[in-house]
């Protein structure tokens, strides 16, 4: 399969009072289109910061991060925000809908960025907004009216509406419980299935499963990978298989 | 675009509140600049238009006193060559009578025409209602005895010219450019045939005047061309009397306080949009501190910076565009009720009309500056990185102190509280200060208005004397008048002032006013640089002719009266809005020079409070010297009449004043609390939920505002006391005021002071009570 994105010494250094702390070292990582890509590690190892990276949205100290050809870490703050709108699509532990916006207002904010034929966006929206079970009743409904889960399969299904290469979640089940953090990892696994390429951040073993490629960040470099193949729910091997994964890796 | 018109219309549902508040002052500050260019460019100008449809040309002369030698044929002789269209016609004119006029009297010359007055071609009279139906014992009055309501058309008008009462009936009202404001000096008074017959018979010899309207010919000088007239007219017969008044004088009387009006207005405006650019500002720069976590999920989705910069600008510029359009409106639908109080003072009709240059600029400046500060203030979204932006903007480092240590607060708890809560918001802190500052500025202001126009006239700013009564004496009867008024134990300070023009060469003249010691004048106000003239070569000339002459103190000034010619020093300035400014005090010795005193009559000014003790005298004087007494002014009724004008702008500027400072500090008041309890919205939760009552919270958000404006109230109170008088005089150096010393009504400032603190508190309060419906629950799981 191809590669979307590839780093190159992808490195990552904060500083403060002149003391200075290593997120990420060196990282060299591939991540291959119709994947679902899970980023695991102890708090503070770096999988947020890695995601960010590779996503564009913040910048490396140093190495490169070649997503679907472009050197993104050349690019400017505007160039990037138009690379995200096209190829990106992201999912976060708080959804960050916008509360003046209703649920369809909110998917059709990101949509009408990249098509301009409103009615083609508008039916492409609601079908999204179908798929993750957010029903006609609640399109109109605000962000405050609804749900954490529905909330949170709004903003998959905002995430989704320009087809993005790529999807990043950090951590979108991390705020909720576990019926509603089902429904949205049924969600993301059902679109997976359909060839969309996820990258997941997360440090739940259950939403970790829905991945078929495990990554282990431990102080800043991606430690070991475990690749569990396609999901199967119920496949107690896969579990088991997972928990030996990350008990190598200190888990 | 699609996308940016959906997160404009977001923004705006999430700024409803903030946003309608801030589209009012855009309202106001539009309505205000729009209404003050139109005083400018619409109402001020009115004087100037109306006399030129009624070729009003430049100006006139009035010669009176004796008429020998002046007939038609010469004075076709003496406008010959420089006039393009002149009109003489014959009158009656008394000076210095007292008529009735607003709730008093006014002392002017009154002009007494017959009926043909009406068919004048060079400055026109037009009359602008009347009642046909009255066809004998009538008198048309100037329009200004209408718009100051001192008469309606059917009223009887009494009045009485040298000891003889008439009472005729009011026919009409006339618009006359020369003889139609108290300003000016004159009024003109229509009456019918058989009555200007009667006056004619009785008063004809002594007061017949021959008044010449003229119109230049291009490039003639009307000052140059005035005294070129009086001097050939002097050589003809020395005795007459001539008075020469120019249209720019006449305008500049009757334009004074509408002027005033216009500047105060603008300063208001300006004021307010200050106030607007600064809220704009903070509303921005809150909104992006508010909405730092959409921000940031924004431009995860793809939006650029560009595209959250446009959407806030289209909804500022929106609200701009949609403001100052219904201000600019507003101001058509305010200008009437204005344009009244103005015209009370100008005295000519006025109707409002449309006019699309100060329109067009008021919602012009509006919009540039709602769009320009629009600008300038998202720049900030640039900068935010998105991943900082989704933590809801908090960075690495924090450089935070805490400034109430509560272990350490000598004071309560709410207001240790509130204290932090304050130190906490130094932005809205500096915004409240200065807002407060200028409210405070703009409301002492209206109260020096108030107390030197209305209250207490400040006399001796509108007057160059000031006294209780003037005796006007005959030459025969001068010295035995002055010892009579000096026996009199119930009045003071009696001294002869006389008035005359000097000439200062061909060029322009000055009204003089001579007494025997100038120092002794009751008004020491008048000089305002240098001292009182008191030798035989010294004189005092007013500091807006030295202005426009280059004239310092020091200098030598020649000046001419007839043949004579003297050449004075110039020991001081004086400031007076008076003959345009242009005047000057010496004494009698120093006058010698150029003038023989020996037949002029003697205006003898004496002191006394008591208007009836004045009138007594004046009666008393009339009684024992019969005819020598040539006038009589009792001054504190004619105060009455001449104040009425001040009076109502006055009035009308501090209620206009007090209601905008009022609707800017609570709108302002508003925005600032609305913003502030969503910013800490959280933290009233966290307090709620630790057991702080809702009426605590309330006090202490209230008492967090408090010092900014009680700290803006003593600051800029003691400011505007010192700043008042120099404020003034910027705006009344063109009308002769060189050095204001008006009164500053500190108890009225107080009352302002302490009522900004409370209306605001109470205001603060009433907000705060918003906090009530935060539930601790909802805002702690919503984290």
């Amino acid at each position: 399969m191809k590669n979307i994105i590839e780093t190159k010494q992808l490195c990552k250094t904060f500083s403060n009072g002149g003391r200075q702390s290593h997120v990420l070292k060196n990282v060299d990582l591939e991540i291959r289109e119709g994947d679902f890509t899970i980023i695991m590690g102890a708090s503070g190892a770096g999988k947020s910061t890695l995601l960010y990276a590779l996503s564009g949205m913040d910048r490396p100290t140093f190495g490169e991060v070649n997503f679907c050809d472009t050197e993104i870490t050349k690019l400017s703050s505007d160039e990037l925000a138009l690379f995200r709108r096209k190829y990106c699509g992201f999912v976060f532990q708080q959804t960050y809908l916008i509360d003046s916006m209703s649920v369809l207002d909110n998917v059709l904010a990101a949509g009408l960025l990249v098509n301009k034929n409103k009615k083609e966006v508008t039916e492409k929206a609601k079908e999204i907004l179908n798929s993750v079970d957010i029903g006609e009743e609640l399109w109109n409904k605000f962000p405050t009216q609804i749900s954490g889960g529905e909330a949170q399969r709004v903003g998959i299904a905002r995430a989704l509406v320009n087809h993005p290469s790529m999807v990043f979640a950090d951590e979108p089940t991390g705020a909720l419980n576990s019926q509603t953090g089902r429904d949205v990892l049924d969600a993301m696994t059902k679109f997976n299935e359909q060839g969309q390429s996820i990258v997941m951040v997360t440090h739940d073993i259950t939403s970790a499963r829905r991945g078929n490629r495990i990554l282990y960040v431990k102080d800043g470099e991606i430690a070991g990978e475990c690749d569990l193949g396609a999901y199967v729910s119920g496949d107690a091997d896969r579990h088991a298989k997972l928990r030996d994964f990350l008990g190598k890796m200190g888990w | 675009m699609e996308a940016i018109k959906l997160l404009t219309g977001s923004h705006f549902r999430k700024n409803k509140a903030t946003s309608i508040g801030l589209f009012f002052l855009m309202i106001l500050a539009a309505m205000l600049i729009s209404s003050s260019l139109l005083l400018f460019t619409d109402v001020y100008p009115t004087v100037e238009r109306e006399a030129k449809r009624l070729n009003a040309g430049e100006g006139f002369f009035r010669f009176t006193t004796d008429l020998t030698g002046i007939d038609d044929e010469y004075i076709e002789e003496l406008m010959n060559g420089d006039v393009k269209e002149y009109e003489a016609y014959h009158c009656l004119c008394y000076p210095h009578i007292s008529v009735p006029f607003g709730n008093g009297k006014v002392v002017m010359n009154i002009q007494v025409s017959g009926p043909e007055a009406l068919n004048k071609k060079v400055a026109r009279t037009e009359v602008i209602t009347e009642d046909s139906s009255i066809k004998e014992n009538y008198v048309y009055l100037p329009y200004q005895f209408y718009t100051s309501h001192s008469n309606e058309v059917g009223d009887t008008y009494s009045f009485e010219l040298l000891g003889k009462k008439y009472d005729l009936k009011v026919k009409g009202f006339t618009n006359t450019t020369y003889y139609g404001c108290n300003n000016n000096g004159t009024y003109e008074f229509i009456v019918d045939d058989a009555t200007y017959e009667e006056i004619f018979e009785r008063d004809g010899e002594a007061q017949e005047a021959i008044v010449v309207t003229y119109v230049l010919k291009d490039g003639v000088k009307n000052s140059k061309f005035a005294i070129r007239v009086s001097n050939d007219l002097l050589k003809v017969n020395s005795n007459t009397n001539v008075n020469s008044v120019s249209l720019s004088s006449v305008i500049t009387g009757r334009t004074f306080m509408s002027l005033i009006i216009a500047i105060s207005f603008l300063a208001v405006s300006i004021l307010v949009l200050l106030v607007i650019i600064m809220m704009l500002v903070n509303c921005i720069s809150n909104y992006i501190k508010e909405n730092m976590q959409t921000i940031g999920a924004l431009k995860a989705i793809g939006y650029t910076s560009g595209n959250i910069k446009a959407s806030l600008f289209i909804m500022f510029g929106a609200l701009g565009v949609l403001g100052s359009a219904i201000g600019v409106l507003l101001s058509y639908v305010v200008m009437p009720v204005i344009a009244q109080f103005v015209v009370v003072q100008m005295g000519v009709p006025f109707k409002v009309s449309f006019s699309i240059l100060p329109t067009a600029i008021a919602f012009m400046v509006v919009v540039f500056y709602i769009l320009l500060v629009t600008i300038l203030s998202v720049r900030k979204i640039k900068g935010i990185d998105p991943i900082i932006a989704l933590r809801d903007g908090v960075a690495a480092h924090n450089f935070k102190k805490n400034r109430v240590r509560l272990d350490r607060a000598a004071t309560g708890l709410n207001v240790s509280l509130a204290l932090k809560t304050m130190f906490g918001n130094m932005r809205q802190n500096v915004i409240t200060f200065i807002v407060t500052g200028v409210i405070v500025f703009l409301c002492v202001i209206s109260l020096l208005m108030f107390e030197n126009f209305n209250r207490t006239p400040k006399l001796d700013m509108l007057s160059f004397e000031i006294c209780g009564g003037v005796v006007t004496a005959d030459y025969e009867a001068k010295e035995e008048v002055l010892e009579y008024l000096e026996d009199r134990d119930d009045i003071s300070n009696v001294r002869n002032i006389m008035n005359t023009y000097l000439y200062v060469g061909k060029e322009d003249k000055l009204w003089a006013y001579i007494m025997d010691q100038p120092s002794k004048l009751k008004n020491q106000n008048v000089i305002y640089d240098g001292r009182f003239p008191e030798y035989d070569n010294e004189i005092a000339v007013s500091g807006k002719f030295a202005k426009e002459y280059g004239y310092a103190i020091g200098d030598e000034i020649k000046l001419e009266y007839g043949d004579e010619k003297y050449t004075y020093l110039i020991t001081g300035f004086l400031q007076t809005t008076n003959n345009d400014g242009k005047e000057a005090l010496l004494s009698v010795k120093a006058a010698e020079h150029l003038i023989d005193f020996t037949y002029a009559p003697a205006a003898y000014n004496f002191d006394c409070d008591d208007k009836e003790v004045v009138q007594k005298v004046l009666d008393d004087c009339t009684d024992e010297y019969g005819d020598h007494i040539v006038g009589t002014v009792n001054f504190w009724e004619v105060i009455e009449g001449s104040m009425t004008t001040f009076k109502s702008i006055a009035a009308l500027m501090l209620v206009l004043v007090c209601a905008i400072s009022a609707a800017v500090i609570l709108l302002v008041l508003f925005l600032l609390i609305k913003s502030f309890l969503y910013s800490k919205r959280r933290d009233y939760g966290v307090l709620k939920a630790i057991g702080y009552t809702s009426n605590n919270l309330i006090l202490q958000t209230a008492l967090s505002f408090m010092p900014p404006i009680i700290l803006s109230v003593l600051v800029f109170s003691v400011v505007s006391y010192f700043a008042a008088n120099p404020y003034m005089n910027m705006m009344m150096s063109s009308f002769g005021i060189m050095k204001a010393n008006f009164t500053i009504p500190i108890p009225g400032v107080v009352v302002v002071g302490v009522g900004i603190v409370t209306v605001s508190f109470l205001f603060a309060v009433f907000e705060a009570r918003r906090i009530k419906k935060i539930e601790a629950y909802k805002i702690l799981i919503a984290e």
